[in-house]
């Protein structure tokens, strides 16, 4: 098949989702700004630290499901794409627990945490 | 269009045993392993940031959130600008298809640029380099391997852009592999010499330095530049269509990836920082 450059719009193709994305764009910009202000409020630390990992996995998963077209692929695309996700995401945990252990925490820093414990 | 684009279905692909398109599974299969790639890195430089040694850097005193914000802000509207990219392709509008591309390239090459900045700022004025402290280490080997992602990105794009100008009559190499040429020395010359060069100054350097300083940069990105525009004009039938949705769709899913795996390192590296 060949096309000229200036191909137009026949009416035969998939429906255009222009709108769609762009509404999608908009809520993902304002999720950002969202989380800049945030971390400038005098809320709880605790809170912030949810509100931040839960708005950054709303993105996450908009872009992936709308941008990405896991939303309308065959959900096979969805479970390879998660078996990585997982285990990155177990990863992750694994290491962040395995060094918050104190048996494994580098010397220096166990080091610096009893001078400062001798200032206090 | 004639009568067989009607029946393209681009989500679903009856000749393969899955029913998805080959090019889209390995894409898929390569970015779920590129997520335990990218895993490894945060959470070594996440360990680092929770056990830092003596003397370590304050990524405080070192980052600019607003800049940063700012790339955040253009990577995800560059993600905006490919998924148009797919939709216009997956209408047949290769003509949309090709600014939407040339769209995101632009931003990517922003995004690139704050990074070239914001990389020579922390060497050069708060002297934080890649081996005089382990946040040092661990930022630069994060971000820098992120930035490599997005630089390859822009690259497959210009290829894809580059394609989509083949004549329908086969022949043109010469002339795609010139076009090629003239894209990646348009926006190499924007993301490491222009883009760094126009934020510094915004934070007050002279522009007539500017041009002084990197003249001879300049001068190749303005060439660069003219021929883009010049093998940019329309030169009749071109092979690409319609049947090509699932090309861009495949180089789309990689965009979009760098930008879900920015989405993570902005909260977990720059924004966590400042609480």
């Amino acid at each position: 098949m060949s096309a000229p450059a200036t191909t137009a719009d026949a009416g035969h193709h998939e429906p255009s989702k222009f709108h769609f994305y762009i509404q999608i764009a908009m809520i993902l910009s304002v999720i950002t700004g969202v989380e800049v202000v945030l971390v400038y409020l005098p809320i709880a630390k605790w809170f912030v630290v949810t509100a931040l990992c839960t708005l950054s996995a709303v993105k996450f998963m908009f872009v992936i499901f709308f941008f990405m077209h896991l939303r309308w692929d065959k959900v096979f695309c969805t479970i390879l794409f998660f078996i990585g996700l997982v285990l990155a995401g177990g990863t992750m945990w694994a290491l962040l627990h395995i060094f918050g252990a104190d048996a494994s925490k580098p010397l220096s820093a166990a080091m610096l945490e009893t001078a400062h414990l001798a200032i206090a | 269009m004639n009568s067989h684009a009607a029946t393209i279905d681009h989500h679903h692909d009856a000749t393969t045993a899955t029913g998805i398109p080959n090019k889209k599974l390995l894409w898929w299969a390569f970015l779920a392993s590129d997520c335990m790639f990218f895993g490894a890195l945060i959470s070594t430089h996440l360990v680092y940031r929770l056990n830092p040694p003596p003397g370590n850097a304050v990524p405080t005193q070192i980052f600019n959130i607003e800049l940063t914000s700012f790339s955040t802000f253009i990577l995800l509207m560059s993600s905006l600008l490919m998924a148009l990219a797919v939709n216009a392709i997956q209408r047949g509008n290769v003509r949309s298809t090709r600014t939407m591309l040339l769209g995101t390239m632009f931003f990517g090459c922003l995004f690139l640029g704050g990074q070239v900045f914001e990389f020579t700022h922390f060497v050069y004025v708060k002297k934080m380099t890649l081996s005089n402290s382990i946040f040092g280490s661990t930022f630069f080997t994060l971000t820098g391997t992120h930035g490599t992602h997005v630089a390859i990105g822009v690259l497959l794009l210009g290829m894809m852009y580059v394609r989509t100008f083949k004549p329908a009559q086969g022949g043109g190499l010469l002339l795609n592999f010139v076009h090629l040429l003239a894209v990646c020395v348009t926006f190499g010359v924007a993301f490491i010499w222009f883009v760094p060069g126009m934020i510094e100054v915004v934070y007050g350097a002279s522009f007539s330095e500017l041009l002084r300083e990197h003249a001879i940069p300049f001068a190749a990105g303005i060439v660069g530049l003219i021929a883009l525009i010049a093998l940019g004009r329309t030169r009749g039938a071109v092979e690409f269509g319609e049947k090509n949705a699932i090309d861009v769709e495949a180089i789309g899913l990689y965009w979009h990836f760098v930008d879900i795996v920015w989405i993570i390192i902005f909260t977990a590296v720059y924004l966590l920082e400042y609480l």
